[in-house]
């Protein structure tokens, strides 16, 4: 589908280039085999198109990462349930599984370290752990605080392991001040100066998000690993990672 | 001095418009008309009935809404905006923030009525402390009441939901991956029910998960405030016009 004049037209196969139109088929096939819960055929996929050179970058971020966007989505409509997210989940991992080392091997270095965690009184892992695999799919190193983790605990990371990102995650109202009150705790810290905070999770808004003076906001986890590059200054593909 | 003072006279407003809503007949021209339209979950059903009075008129909708809140406002709002005969003092919703599935509602033509809660948990037990004191307590907490049985979902109904969709392995990866954090299920007694059917119930979830299985009284308080007011702190005055906003659930 292209759009034209405010027209979206369909284009016929012959209408693109060969290779062009075999990159875009394939990757759409990636995409949904990631809503379709079909490992097999995302690790088939993954692994022909990496065989046949094609970025890295484009292959997680146009093909396994829409996927898991439609799969998210659909969720959120109430058209798939958590079964469903947790498939096309396990779909992605195995997709990135391939790519990450490759991804590790073309780097000097990690594009940041990450600490994240589920906040205080929550034990809602599922989105966390996505995000996870997305930002460790992406380059970054992962310190997983893992669930009910309080503000002393993040901070106490963050410093120890040297954390250029502090990520929140939580599924209940009634646990998400305490993103709040550990961005309190950052700044008393004195470490805001050099450590960004990126929130997300069902119940977040980006009011919320403001308010509470989080520097990122997610508004599903297939956002984190952009919002946590543009965090640090690093461009889409990672390339410019040591610029500053 | 002068702040406190403000404050003592907004809250004897707040108090007066409170009673005023439920005494004075203001828009209740007929005597036999309900005075109050109750829109709320079926999970507490029962709870709200026990204080049905000539005053009131219930409406209950399905348990499931929470899981979609995108969904929950547009239903919710559909219900609110529902042209009726009556004229009402105010709609008073058997929901609290339910994942954010209340918010942005808001009516033109009646006051709304909020309990100033997260989730219905906090009705069932009677008081935002003592469940914050029981989630503090063990976090992974699975709560069940005899409605929730009834009209929702249970860990061993999920699982067998699963089973159903996709195939034992799947079904129990899938729970496993959900539910592996909860230490407890705690079944709350509303008194509304004969509880030893649900007991029975819930002790087999807590089997079935390998965790332990404790019981909570619930209380009547919260429920009885809701259908036969004063509406006291825990509850939220949204007037007309007014949209109901995720900041007013929280304490920060």
């Amino acid at each position: 589908m292209i759009h034209l004049g405010g027209k979206t037209v369909s284009l016929k196969p012959n209408q693109l280039a060969p290779r062009e139109q075999t990159v875009e088929m394939m990757l759409e096939r990636l995409s949904q085999a990631v809503v379709l819960r079909d490992c097999k055929t995302v690790s088939r996929l993954t692994e022909k198109m990496v065989r046949e050179g094609l970025d890295l970058y484009e292959i997680l971020n146009h093909g396994l990462i829409p996927g898991m966007l439609e799969a998210s989505e659909r969720f959120r409509r109430g058209e798939f349930f958590i079964p469903e997210l947790l498939m096309s989940s396990r779909a992605l991992k195995i997709g990135i599984g391939v790519l990450r080392p490759l991804i590790q091997e073309s780097k000097k270095d990690v594009l940041g370290r990450v600490v994240i965690g589920t906040v205080k009184f929550d034990l809602h892992d599922i989105g966390k752990n996505l995000v996870i695999i997305l930002l460790e799919g992406n380059g970054f190193e992962i310190i997983d605080l893992g669930v009910d983790v309080p503000p002393e605990k993040f901070i106490k990371a963050v410093e120890k392991n040297g954390a250029q990102i502090l990520a929140m995650s939580s599924l209940l109202t009634s646990t998400m001040s305490w993103m709040k009150f550990t961005i309190e705790l950052l700044h008393a810290s004195g470490m805001h100066r050099r450590v960004k905070t990126m929130v997300g999770g069902a119940p977040v808004t980006p009011i919320f998000a403001k308010n509470i003076g989080a520097d990122a906001y997610c508004r599903e986890a297939t956002s984190a690993p952009s919002e946590a590059k543009k965090l640090l200054g690093i461009e889409e593909d990672g390339r410019a990672v040591f610029a500053k | 001095m002068l702040l406190s003072l403000t404050l003592v006279l907004y809250s004897i407003k707040i108090e007066n418009m409170r009673e005023a809503l439920l005494d004075n007949g203001q828009v209740d021209r007929k005597q036999s008309n309900p005075k109050l339209l109750i829109l709320g979950c079926a999970v507490m059903e029962r709870e709200l009935r026990q204080f049905q009075n000539g005053r009131v008129e219930f409406k209950f909708l399905d348990q499931g809404l929470h899981r979609t809140p995108q969904n929950m406002t547009k239903i919710l709002q559909t219900e609110i905006d529902q042209p009726c005969e009556e004229e009402y003092n105010a709609i008073v919703l058997g929901y609290g923030l339910c994942s954010n599935g209340i918010v942005s509602v808001h009516s033109q033509k009646h006051t709304l009525v909020v309990p100033r809660i997260h989730d219905c948990i906090t009705l069932f037990l009677g008081s935002p402390e003592y469940y914050r004191q029981e989630s503090a307590k063990q976090p992974g907490t699975y709560y069940l009441t005899p409605g929730w049985i009834e009209k929702g979902q249970t860990p061993i109904s999920k699982y067998e939901s699963y089973v159903r969709s996709y195939d034992e392995e799947t079904a129990t990866w899938v729970l496993h991956e959900e539910l592996k954090h909860y230490t407890r299920i705690a079944l709350i007694d509303t008194g509304v029910y004969p509880l030893e059917p649900y007991r029975k119930i819930a002790r087999q979830n807590a089997e079935f998960l390998g965790i332990n299985y404790e019981e909570l009284p619930g209380s009547p308080l919260l429920f009885k405030e809701l259908v036969c007011g004063p509406w006291g702190k825990n509850f939220l005055i949204v007037e007309k016009g007014q949209s109901v906003q995720q900041e007013m659930f929280l304490d920060l």
